[in-house]
């Protein structure tokens, strides 16, 4: 069975060696200079400058050919599961159902359950150590711009936090559940619709939409957020913003500052005394041209308005790495179940 | 042969359909709240503090779901050609090779040629129509980020000149889209098996997109060159970089601003015509104050090198590009029909 599931695999994993290495080349040719620019910027050694050291690193990147492939790699993180899903994952039973070669697979010595399952796991393992190598090389390459991140302290730009999307789901070990979950379920539609294309078409409409809607609804919310209340100072604040274009009187909106490096804010709200979120009116300190800048902030402070935070901290990143990690491989496990009791109980 | 191809085509149409009803949903929804923050930050009527307006639009966007849909309109545009070629183009030959329905379909009335005709320009005009449409509403939807964009640092990657932007605007993905279905028919014509067809046309289709991207997009026009005195106190960049424990050397960037343009290179360069790499002298070395560095710089009369495609070539660039990929796709075409034609049975 590991024979035959090699033999049937054999293009598709010199494909995906072969892709890796143009990925490794690619990557080891721009690493060094990527480290280099981090040197020369002081960052390995730097004490109390560090924060616009790493802001200048960061910038400096902008721009460049080193901040595409940033970009490229993060793509090619979430493209990789989804190739593999189609092309791995969707024609494995269902290129045996569409030709008739199931009737010589299935009516061999080996019995059907154990030729699907082998088939499942050699394909899913080699699935899964191919997402898992392409995160461990880009990881590598990014690790000066993940290093600068964290050094650069409250300046860090939140581009490069890898607690929130993109950027989570296209490192550490979340892409391997990604790639285990896509594969079981390009088998489990090749399995129900029986057909090449059409399964290889709805896997990726699948694949897609439950990539969408997990860091929208789940990923938030995989370790309840910390809720935090801070007094709002309107002399940091990060947005006050008056909007005077409606009819009645002016109504304002203003974001707190919230310097908590790294984190992942899902929700900043500045409430009144009473509970509710402050839209205004706004005084004439806020208003007037006449007045400065600090008239208003002084009468917001005034106010004793609340900042509402809830956020993901930074430092729970692996916890919420193994938890996606963990729900995608249920997933694919009970596809992969799916798929084992419907080619068992197919008749012919 | 019109009807025949409806018949053929009815479920890729309906997934066409389908997505671009999604799309015009989404964007149909959140466009109008982009437009009335670009209207109330003032910007339509801007003259002096525009850069400083265009800055603050944009960070205040790139955060927020406005900014996750920008990025999304960009990968959307890109993933459309590519899953034309590989979804329309790719079985179209291909799965009439491999389960042996061209033994019916090429003993007809209709002949080869008409047949392949046929069918390539019916599917090549939905491709056309999906791409256009999609790069129409995505286009409309980010038309003020676009212009937010231009006014500010001409070295973005979010311009709408700078390659990554640049092929998901206009009416480049035109040009995509039908080259890729051509690329993908094609493909199934000469392989002959669906699958592999499809990963093929995937590969080639990816690695034509970067190829051209990288080494032909910049010279579609021949560049405007321009030479300005170095001014170190202006400087983008003034970096002294050692590669070891070898000599010192100097990278610098000066300062060129002009909004929306595409900066192809931007070089300095010694009186002698040579690049200006150091080494730095002792008073950019030392501790000194970053002023002593510059008036060193200064002194030694370098120059600024720049190659640009000015923002007002966006759309002869557009139709340059949208012409080579058409010419490619027509020769694929004519490529897989005289295939067709020789095949025996």
């Amino acid at each position: 069975m590991i024979w035959l599931s090699w033999r049937q695999f054999r293009v598709q994993a010199v494909v995906a060696g072969a892709a890796l290495v143009v990925v490794a080349i690619a990557l080891l040719a721009t690493g060094p200079h990527l480290a280099s620019l981090f040197d020369s910027n002081g960052l390995p050694t730097c004490r109390t400058t560090c924060s616009a050291d790493a802001s200048n690193f960061i910038n400096q990147l902008k721009g460049s050919a080193t901040e595409l492939i940033f970009y490229g790699s993060t793509f090619l993180l979430y493209a990789v599961p989804g190739l593999i899903g189609i092309f791995w994952g969707a024609p494995l039973v269902a290129r045996e159902l569409e030709s008739g070669t199931f009737r010589l697979a299935w009516n061999q010595s080996v019995p059907r359950a154990r030729w699907i399952a082998v088939k499942l796991g050699l394909v899913g393992l080699a699935a899964m150590a191919t997402t898992g190598l392409l995160s461990l090389m880009t990881s590598w390459w990014a690790s000066p711009i993940y290093h600068a991140a964290q050094k650069a302290g409250p300046n860090s730009l939140s581009i490069v936090d890898k607690i929130a999307p993109p950027l989570f789901g296209a490192t550490g070990i979340a892409p391997v559940g990604y790639a285990a979950f896509a594969f079981a379920l390009g088998v489990t539609a090749g399995v129900l619709i029986r057909r090449t294309i059409p399964a290889m078409a709805v896997t990726l409409v699948i694949f897609a939409a439950v990539q969408v809607v997990m860091p929208l609804l789940i990923q938030p919310h995989l370790i309840p957020p910390v809720q935090l209340t801070a007094p709002f100072n309107a002399n940091t604040a990060n947005e006050i913003m008056v909007d005077s274009r409606g009819s009645g009187p002016p109504t304002m909106t203003v974001v707190g500052n919230l310097s908590k490096p790294g984190a992942w804010t899902l929700s900043n709200q500045t409430i009144t005394p009473s509970g509710k979120v402050f839209a205004g009116p706004a005084a004439s300190a806020c208003t007037s041209n006449s007045a400065p800048p600090q008239a208003c902030n002084n009468w917001l402070n005034t106010l004793h308005l609340r900042q509402l935070i809830s956020y993901q901290p930074a430092s729970r990143y692996w916890p919420m790495q193994w938890l996606e990690l963990a729900i995608y491989l249920v997933l694919a496990a009970s596809l992969s179940l799916l798929c084992i009791w419907q080619v068992r109980r197919r008749r012919g | 042969m019109v009807w025949l191809t409806w018949r053929q085509f009815r479920w890729q149409a309906g997934a066409a359909a389908a997505l671009l009803a999604v799309v015009a949903i989404v964007l149909g929804v959140t466009g109008p709240g982009l437009v009335t923050r670009y209207d109330q930050i003032g910007l339509p009527s801007c003259h002096t503090a525009c850069t400083a307006l265009a800055s603050q639009y944009i960070n205040e966007l790139e955060f927020t779901t406005y900014g996750k849909l920008f990025y999304a309109g960009l990968v959307v545009m890109y993933l459309v050609p590519a899953l034309i070629g590989i979804f329309w183009g790719a079985p179209l030959i291909s799965r009439e090779l491999e389960t042996g329905t061209f033994r019916l379909a090429w003993n007809q009335s209709v002949t080869r040629t008409r047949w392949t005709l046929g069918k390539l320009s019916l599917i090549g005009l939905a491709s056309v129509a999906t791409a256009g449409l999609l790069s129409l509403a995505i286009s409309w939807w980010a038309s003020p980020i676009d212009h937010a964009l231009s006014y500010g640092q001409s070295g973005s990657h979010f311009l709408r000149l700078s390659p990554l932007v640049f092929g998901a605007r206009g009416v480049a993905p035109l040009g995509y889209a039908v080259f890729a279905f051509a690329l993908g028919v094609t493909a199934g014509v000469l392989i002959r098996r669906a699958v592999p067809a499809m990963a093929v046309t995937l590969v080639v289709f990816a690695a034509v997109q970067i190829l051209m991207a990288t080494l032909v997009q910049p010279h579609l026009i021949p560049p405007v060159q321009t030479t300005a005195p170095f001014n170190a106190s202006t400087a983008n960049e003034v970096v002294i970089t050692s590669s070891g424990s070898g000599p010192l050397t100097m990278i610098l960037k000066g300062n060129f601003s002009m909004p929306g343009a595409w900066i192809l290179s931007n070089q300095t360069i010694a009186p002698s015509g040579r690049v200006f790499d150091g080494p730095p002298g002792r008073a950019c070395t030392a501790n000194l104050p970053q002023q002593d560095c510059n008036n060193w710089l200064n002194s030694l009369h370098l120059r600024q090198l720049i190659s640009y495609q000015p923002a007002s070539r966006f759309w002869p660039l557009q139709f340059a590009e949208t012409g080579v990929y058409l010419v490619l796709a027509a020769g694929l075409g004519a490529l897989c029909t005289w295939q067709i034609r020789r095949r025996r049975a």
